[in-house]
C-alpha cells in the first residue's frame, strides 16, 4: 500500500465517487452530462489535513458537497467512520452532520444577514440539543473567545463585521457542535493577505486543540503547501496526482501538477531579481490553452491537449491512477 | 518629463453632512514604459486612485490635487477633452471582464467601437483591425471570435478582449486593476505573460494594481504600498522584498506562508473604516513597533537614508517615524 494510508485511522473515505449533472444545451431536447466528479477515491486520516487542489470547474466543490451528504452521488460512496453517508436514516444523518461541519468561501453569503451573531452561533447548539438552554449564552461567548472575538459582538449583525470577523463567526458556528471533521471550501480566498494569515493560524490552533481532521479545498498552492499533510490534485473531475505534501512540492510527477506549481508567481527570498530573468521565468512557465468544459472532456488523458509532455497513447487511453514511487499518479509517463 | 505625475491627490465621498476623505495626499510618478505596482488590501483606495486618473469616479466622489499626464492636469480638463483622451492615450483593464463588457453587443463590435471613435476608422476597417488585435492578444480563430458575445467566452478569453480594447489605440498608459484576480493560476500566468509582451512591443507604461505581492515581484519596477488611503512606502521592487522599511509592508510579507512549520506572523486587528481611522499614523493601532509619538502626529512620506542594498540616490520613501531604527529579517 502506498504511504498515505496504512496505520493511520481513516475517518472519512471516498470510494469511486461520481457525480454527473444533466444539462440541456440550447433549444434542443438533447441532454448532456457534466461529469463534475468522475471516479474519485481518497481518504482523510484522523488528525490530518487532506487538501484537494485544482482550478475552477475541476469538481473540488462538488466533492465537498458530496462528502457532506448535501447532494446524492451518481455512484460511489462516502464512508464516515466506516458507515456509508448515503444510507443513513434521519437520526444517524443528524449525528453525522454534527460530526462533519463546513466552512465556506464567502463568509458574507454563508451568514444569515437577519440573524445576530448570538442567534447564528447558538442555532447549532439548539438544533442538536448540546447543552441546557440556560448555558447557551455562556457557551456562545466561550466559542467566540476561542476564535478570537469578544463578547461585544454578540448582538451585532454580519454587515457590521469585517470579512475576517465574519469568517471567524463561521468557524465558531462550525465548532459549536464539536465536529470531528471540518470541510473547508476555499476558506481564505475572500480574505485579505494580512487576515488570511490570522485565519490560517487560528485553524492550526483549533486543529491541535480539538484534534480536528480537515478536508481543505483550495486553489492557493502557497497556503496548501504550508497547511496540508496530503494533497490530491484534481483536473476535470479526476484526481491526477495524490501524494504527501512535501513530496509533491519537492518534485511534482504529473505534468499538470508541474504546470500548476510553476504558474504561481514566486516571491524572491534571496538574490537580485534581474528584469530579464523575471521575463524568462514568466515565459517559460506558461501552458497554452484553457481548461476544457466538463461537458466536453477530451478523450484519453483529459490534460493531453494542454500537456507539454504528451506522447503516443495520451489522446487515446485514459491513464489510471497508479502507484509510482510511493504516490499515486494518473499519467502514461509513470 | 514623467509620463504621469500624481501630486497630493485627495479623494472624498460627499455625504449628507460632511464629506469623508478616503484617499489622502497620494503622490507618485510613472515614467514612460515603466510598470508601476500599486499594492494594498481591499478598501485601501487603490481602485479609486485609478478611477480618478481615468476621470470615472463615482458620482458622489470627487478628487482634489493634480494628476499631470503628458503635461496636462487631468483634474482640470473639461469632460469632452477627457473623453478624447480616455481609451486613446489612457486606458484601463478591470478585474471582472464579464461585468465590464456589454452583454448584448458582440465582443468584436465593442473593440471596433474604440477604433471608430478615436481613430475615425470606418466600420469595415475597424473590424479588420479588431481581428488583428485579437491575434495580438492570442485569441484563437479571431475571425470567428469577433462575432461572439461575452457569455460565449471563458474568463481568460474575455480578459483578452478587454486587453485588446485597452491597447486598440496604442495608449501610453494602461491601468490594469487586478487584471488576473478572477482567473485561475494557469490562465493568470498566460495573461501576465501577454501583458508583459505587449508592454515591450508597444512601449506602454502600466499602472498595475493588485493585492498579490507575487505578481508585483515578477512584473513591477517600482512599487507603492497603500494603506487606509495613504501611500506608506514607495520603492523599487528589489528593495521592497529585501529591505522594507514600513511596518505595514513587513507585516504583509510576514503574512505570506513560507516554510512549513514556521508560524505565520499576521498583522493583528483589521483595516479600519475610513471614518474610524486612528489619530496620528493610520497604521498605529495595528503596528508592533508603535510608540507614543506615532499616535500624536501623522508622519510624512519621506526619503530614508540609503541602506546597503540600494544604489546611491535611489528613491525609497517611507511614512514612518521609526523607519531608520527598525529593521527586518526575512
Amino acid at each position: 500500500m502506498y504511504q498515505g494510508r496504512g496505520d493511520k485511522l481513516e475517518i472519512l473515505k471516498v470510494n469511486s465517487l461520481r457525480k454527473y449533472f444533466p444539462v440541456k444545451k440550447g433549444l434542443t431536447t438533447k441532454t448532456m452530462l457534466v461529469r463534475a466528479v468522475d471516479g474519485v477515491d481518497f481518504s482523510v486520516d484522523e488528525d490530518k489535513i487532506f487538501a484537494l487542489v485544482g482550478e475552477s470547474g475541476c469538481g473540488k466543490s462538488t466533492v465537498a458537497r458530496l462528502v457532506l451528504g448535501l447532494i446524492p452521488p451518481t455512484s460511489g460512496e462516502v464512508l464516515f467512520q466506516g458507515m456509508n453517508v448515503f444510507g443513513l436514516n434521519n437520526n444517524a444523518m443528524k449525528s453525522f452532520r454534527k460530526s462533519v461541519q463546513i466552512i465556506f468561501q464567502d463568509p458574507f453569503a454563508s451568514l444569515n444577514p437577519r440573524k445576530s451573531i448570538m442567534d447564528t452561533v447558538s442555532e447549532p447548539l439548539k438544533i442538536h440539543r448540546i447543552i441546557e438552554k440556560s448555558r447557551i449564552k455562556e457557551t456562545v461567548v466561550e466559542l467566540l473567545g476561542r476564535v478570537g472575538l469578544g463578547p461585544d459582538l454578540l448582538h451585532r449583525y454580519p454587515h457590521e463585521l469585517s470579512g475576517g470577523q465574519r469568517q471567524r463567526i463561521c468557524i465558531a458556528r462550525a465548532l459549536a457542535v464539536s465536529p470531528k471533521v471540518i470541510v473547508a471550501d476555499e476558506p481564505l480566498s475572500a480574505l485579505d493577505v494580512s487576515v488570511q494569515a490570522q485565519i490560517i493560524n487560528l485553524l492550526q490552533e483549533l486543529k491541535r486543540e480539538y484534534r480536528l481532521s480537515f478536508l481543505f479545498i483550495s486553489h492557493d498552492l502557497k497556503v496548501v503547501h504550508y497547511f496540508s499533510d496530503t494533497i490530491a490534485v484534481m483536473y476535470l473531475g479526476k484526481i491526477v496526482e495524490h501524494a504527501q505534501t512535501e513530496e509533491l512540492f519537492r518534485e511534482p510527477f504529473h505534468p499538470y501538477t508541474e504546470v500548476l506549481l510553476s504558474s504561481a508567481p514566486v516571491i524572491p527570498t534571496s538574490g537580485f531579481m534581474h528584469y530579464e530573468s523575471r521575463i524568462t521565468r514568466i515565459t517559460s512557465r506558461i501552458v497554452q490553452g484553457e481548461i476544457p468544459s466538463p461537458i466536453d472532456i477530451p478523450p484519453g488523458c483529459p490534460f493531453h491537449p494542454r500537456c507539454p509532455k504528451r506522447f503516443e497513447p495520451c489522446d487515446k487511453i485514459v491513464p489510471e491512477l497508479r502507484e509510482a514511487k510511493g504516490r499515486l499518479v494518473a499519467c502514461h509517463l509513470y | 518629463m514623467s509620463l504621469l505625475e500624481v501630486r497630493n491627490l485627495d479623494i472624498s465621498f460627499r455625504s449628507t453632512k460632511n464629506s469623508i476623505k478616503v484617499v489622502s495626499g497620494v503622490s507618485f510618478t510613472i515614467e514612460e514604459g515603466e510598470v508601476f505596482g500599486l499594492v494594498g488590501e481591499s478598501g485601501c483606495g487603490k481602485t479609486l486612485t485609478a478611477l480618478s486618473i481615468m476621470g470615472i469616479l463615482p458620482q458622489n466622489a470627487f478628487a482634489e490635487g493634480e494628476i499631470i499626464f503628458k503635461g496636462r492636469n487631468l483634474l482640470s480638463l473639461d469632460k469632452e477633452s477627457m473623453r478624447k483622451l480616455r481609451g486613446k492615450e489612457l486606458s484601463m483593464i478591470f478585474q471582472e471582464p464579464m461585468t465590464s463588457l456589454n452583454p448584448v453587443l458582440t465582443v468584436g463590435y465593442q473593440v471596433a467601437e474604440v477604433l471608430t471613435t478615436h481613430k475615425g476608422l470606418s466600420r469595415k476597417e475597424a473590424m479588420s483591425e479588431t481581428i488583428e488585435l485579437f491575434k495580438a492578444v492570442r485569441i484563437p480563430s479571431p475571425e470567428i471570435r469577433v462575432r461572439e458575445y461575452p457569455h460565449q467566452m471563458s474568463g481568460g478569453m474575455r480578459q483578452r478582449v478587454m486587453i485588446a480594447m485597452a491597447i486598440a489605440c496604442k495608449p501610453s498608459l494602461v491601468i490594469a486593476d487586478e487584471p488576473t484576480t478572477a482567473l485561475d493560476v494557469t490562465i493568470q500566468a498566460q495573461i501576465i505573460e501577454l501583458l508583459q509582451r505587449l508592454k515591450e512591443v508597444m512601449k506602454m507604461a502600466v499602472l498595475l494594481i493588485t493585492h498579490d505581492l507575487g505578481i508585483v515581484a515578477e512584473n513591477a519596477k517600482t512599487v507603492a504600498i497603500m494603506y487606509a488611503g495613504r501611500l506608506m512606502e514607495l520603492v523599487d521592487v528589489h528593495t521592497l522584498f529585501h529591505n522594507p522599511k514600513h511596518p505595514y509592508t513587513m507585516g504583509l510579507l510576514e503574512s505570506l506562508p513560507k516554510e512549513k512549520g514556521i508560524p505565520l506572523k499576521p498583522i493583528p486587528g483589521f483595516v479600519p473604516e475610513p471614518y474610524r481611522l486612528p489619530p496620528g499614523c493610520k497604521f498605529s493601532d495595528r503596528c508592533r513597533f508603535v510608540i507614543h509619538e506615532c499616535k500624536e502626529r501623522e508622519p510624512e512620506l519621506i526619503q530614508t537614508p540609503n541602506s546597503e542594498l540600494q544604489t546611491p540616490n535611489s528613491l525609497h520613501l517611507v511614512r514612518c517615524i521609526r523607519a531608520e531604527e527598525i529593521s527586518w529579517k526575512s
